[in-house]
């Protein structure tokens, strides 16, 4: 789900979308939504070494309707799953959401045989924008997560690519 | 006394006849402390009147050799008799009665009611208590009245005997360690036990989350209902023959 | 403490405290029945991320469940880590080389301390001071490179092994921890103790509020610094030593008073105890293998051991029960926080809400390790 999907006004602006695209990338509010372990490393994310400040992703809001993306950092069960299901429907459009860990993504290590209470992936339930794998993901990598939403958003990437070394 | 030694008569209230027997036990014990007590100390008389009269001896005479190797004769055979004895006493420091008591055997299975010692190296609980269902509350009661708290509550699922096993850990936090664990065995058809939340309110949630894996009935619980799984499973997940 | 205010019924109404709030650090759902700003009943709600950590140790081997160990309680993986080894290595009767005793000994007192750091910083959030977690996530963030630089990771570690560490440390861990100590040190007088625990509103907020008696913390079995805070000189390390414990001098902190800022002390001392273990495991560091010889395929005699372990926020308890076969037949965990949060029902009533949340950050709850 990303801009391009929103039904937006009949009378289309394709430079006020582009304008309002911008600046929606380059404030990305996100839900203080911490579910498990992933929760500390995004915690860690926005505090003092990694700094998410610098890529205007660190305003965490604790309220769903002040939130424009919703980062789901950890395990869904199926006893939390209507509860993010309301929270991702209680967001104000327009909005993404970063599947953040091998949980969010498919169940990861607690997708076994035996499995009887975890939603095997955060898109079983919500559309998924960007999915950051790790188990947890490094800070640097929910960083680079947040940059390729904000590419998604303006389809342009504001910073260059780090290569691997 | 120690306090394992003096848990484990505590907990022997409940079962009457391993008191009985252990009691028995006990007392023979104690005589022949009493009795080994009483014998090394002649020994040690003897010895001690022996070796006066040795130098008694010793400074009277030095001259007939002769005889004197009769008289040394003795001693050999009395060092032997006094070396048998402290071997035939090994178990006694064991069985010292004011320090820890001894490990059990290990029991043939099916085991029996009653109060076992463990060795805690290998199993990290000093007393280990089998008990029927309508024991534990007992069993509870003499604990927390001991001095113990309640860690934690868990069930097993012994599918192969038919049988449901649950598990009350308990431990203190003053003075010397004392681990014990009371067990007690259900039939896996209808597993129903009392509760013992009115006497250790810890064990409320413990006994809920047992209920959820396992569903065993806790009898006179104030609020059994689900506690880790969705408010609506009506599934038990640990059980060894779910399929989810 | 406020005593509770008696009215009928129709006066009370029901607040939801999570599962997504901010203050209840994860998932967890506290029922609350209010009239007005004060708490008549408080019922926490769990399983909302109850991820079958007992039943998976079932399906695999003694190995396999590894890996879980740390996702439970991810501030203390190690202290989980070495819980569940204690409890294999007794059932399979394996003996770990001294020096991997010490090396396990150093990671989890690191470990420990960039939990209560963690705790510290997201405690004093809750209590709306924004600055302190930065400075306990920039500590911590030290903390993590060390012990990344040994285990792989940086926060669910899985690095001890059944007789053993999966890896030696090596100079560079030990100059770069010799480093952090005096860093820390030399900070907790004034940015920690200067700026926030002398800070008078963090004293208005924490002294005199939520009071557990110690019958409390015996009847509900709360373990950790809880328990200290209540007065109670418990510590699974002195009263049930395992390890190299017996081997090294330190103190249990303990304050009698039982409030949040008891608790909130202890935790503070127990920082500077845990440096204190550091330093002298290091100092005494022995040579030798890291690792006993153990066979690949662990198969331990039928039977069931217990071994517990002080983890960060108290007692972490494995119950295992074997049946001769390669992997758990039940594999049982106590956790810590299952047994301290058990106790907020009861001193919850009668409390203003404000002060509800400040107790329960006192608690240190890590919600994954109560649901399991």
């Amino acid at each position: 789900m990303g801009t391009e999907k929103i039904p937006s006004s009949i009378v289309q602006f394709a430079s006020l979308d582009k304008l309002l695209g911008l600046g929606r990338a380059n404030s990305l509010w996100p839900m203080t939504f911490g579910l498990a372990c992933c929760a500390i490393e995004m915690m860690a994310a926005g505090a003092g070494r990694f700094d998410l400040a610098r890529f205007g992703a660190e305003v965490f809001r604790p309220s769903p309707r002040q939130s424009d993306i919703m980062i789901v950092a950890g395990t869904i069960t199926k006893k939390m799953a209507p509860a993010v299901k309301t929270l991702y429907d209680q967001m104000p459009e327009p909005k993404w959401v970063i599947a953040m860990g091998n949980c969010a993504i498919s169940g990861g290590p607690f997708k076994v045989e035996c499995n009887y209470n975890v939603v095997e992936g955060a898109d079983q339930i919500i559309p998924v924008d960007v999915y950051i794998p790790g188990c947890p993901p490094r800070p640097e990598a929910l960083i680079e997560g947040i940059l390729v939403l904000e590419e998604k958003i303006t389809g342009k990437r504001r910073w260059p690519r780090v290569e691997p070394t | 006394m120690s306090i394992i030694r003096e848990t484990k008569w505590a907990l022997l209230e409940l079962f009457p006849e391993q008191k009985a027997t252990e009691a028995e036990a006990e007392v023979a014990a104690w005589n022949k402390i009493i009795a080994d007590a009483r014998a090394k100390a002649e020994a040690e008389e003897a010895a001690k009147a022996k070796a006066a009269a040795k130098a008694a001896e010793k400074a009277g005479e030095k001259t007939e050799a002769a005889e004197k190797a009769p008289e040394e004769a003795p001693p050999p055979e009395a060092a032997p008799a006094e070396e048998t004895a402290p071997a035939e006493e090994e178990p006694v420091p064991e069985m010292d009665p004011e320090g820890d008591p001894p490990v059990s055997i290990e029991p043939e299975s099916p085991r029996p009611l009653g109060v076992l010692v463990r060795d805690y190296k290998a199993r990290g609980v000093h007393l280990d208590v089998l008990c029927s269902p309508d024991q534990v509350v007992e069993a509870a009661k003499l604990l927390t009245g001991a001095g113990y708290f309640l860690e934690s509550v868990t069930g097993v699922d012994w599918i192969k005997e038919e049988q449901m096993e649950v598990d009350y850990d308990f431990n203190r936090t003053d003075g010397p360690l004392c681990r014990v664990v009371v067990r007690t065995r259900l039939p896996r058809s209808a597993p129903e036990v009392p509760t013992v939340s009115d006497i250790c309110p810890g064990a409320g949630w413990h006994e809920r989350e047992t209920h959820d894996f396992f569903g065993i009935k806790f009898i006179g619980h104030p609020y059994l209902v689900p506690i880790l799984l969705p408010e609506d499973a009506d599934y038990h997940p640990l059980l060894k023959d779910f399929t989810p | 403490m406020t005593e509770p205010i008696l009215c009928t019924p129709d006066e009370t109404f029901v607040l939801n405290l999570g599962p997504q709030h901010p203050a209840t650090h994860g998932v967890l759902r506290v029922k609350l029945t209010m009239d007005g700003e004060y708490i008549v009943e408080a019922e926490p709600v769990l399983g909302y991320i109850h991820r079958m950590h007992e039943k998976m140790a079932e399906n695999g081997t003694f190995a396999q469940f590894m890996p879980n160990t740390p996702r439970m309680d991810y501030l203390s993986a190690l202290s989980f880590n070495q819980g569940y080894c204690m409890a294999v290595e007794r059932a399979a009767g394996i003996e770990v080389p001294e020096r991997a005793e010490y090396i396990r000994t150093i990671t989890v007192e690191l470990n420990r301390i960039s939990s209560h750091l963690l705790w510290w910083g997201a405690f004093i959030l809750d209590l709306g001071g924004f600055t302190p977690l930065l400075y306990a996530f920039d500590d911590r963030e030290k903390i993590l490179d060390l012990l990344e630089h040994v285990t792989g990771s940086r926060l669910t570690y899985c690095y001890y092994r059944f007789g053993g560490v999966y890896n030696d440390i090596d100079d560079e861990f030990i100059t770069g921890t010799r480093e952090f100590i005096k860093r820390l040190r030399s900070r907790m007088p004034t940015l920690y103790h200067d700026l926030v625990t002398g800070n008078i509103i963090l004293i208005k907020r924490l002294k005199d509020i939520g009071h557990i008696s110690p019958e409390v913390c015996r009847k509900y079995g709360a373990t950790g610094p809880v328990l200290r805070g209540s007065g109670i000189e418990y510590d699974v390390r002195k009263n049930e030593p395992y390890s190299i414990y017996p081997e090294l001098d330190f103190d249990i902190p303990h304050y009698p008073e039982g409030d949040c800022m008891a608790r909130y002390m202890v935790r503070m001392d127990e920082i500077e105890q845990s440096l204190r273990i550091i330093e002298q495991s290091l100092d005494k560091l022995p040579g030798g293998p890291v690792q006993a010889k153990v066979p690949k395929t662990l198969k331990p005699p039928a039977g069931d051991c217990y071994a517990a372990v002080e983890a960060a926020k108290g007692t972490f308890g494995c119950r295992l029960i074997c049946d001769g076969d390669k992997g758990p037949y039940r594999l049982k965990l106590r956790s810590p926080c299952f047994s301290n949060l058990s106790l907020f029902g009861e001193i919850a009533e009668g409390m203003l809400l404000a002060d509800a949340l400040a107790v329960m950050g006192s608690l240190d709850l890590v919600i994954p390790e109560i649901d399991r």
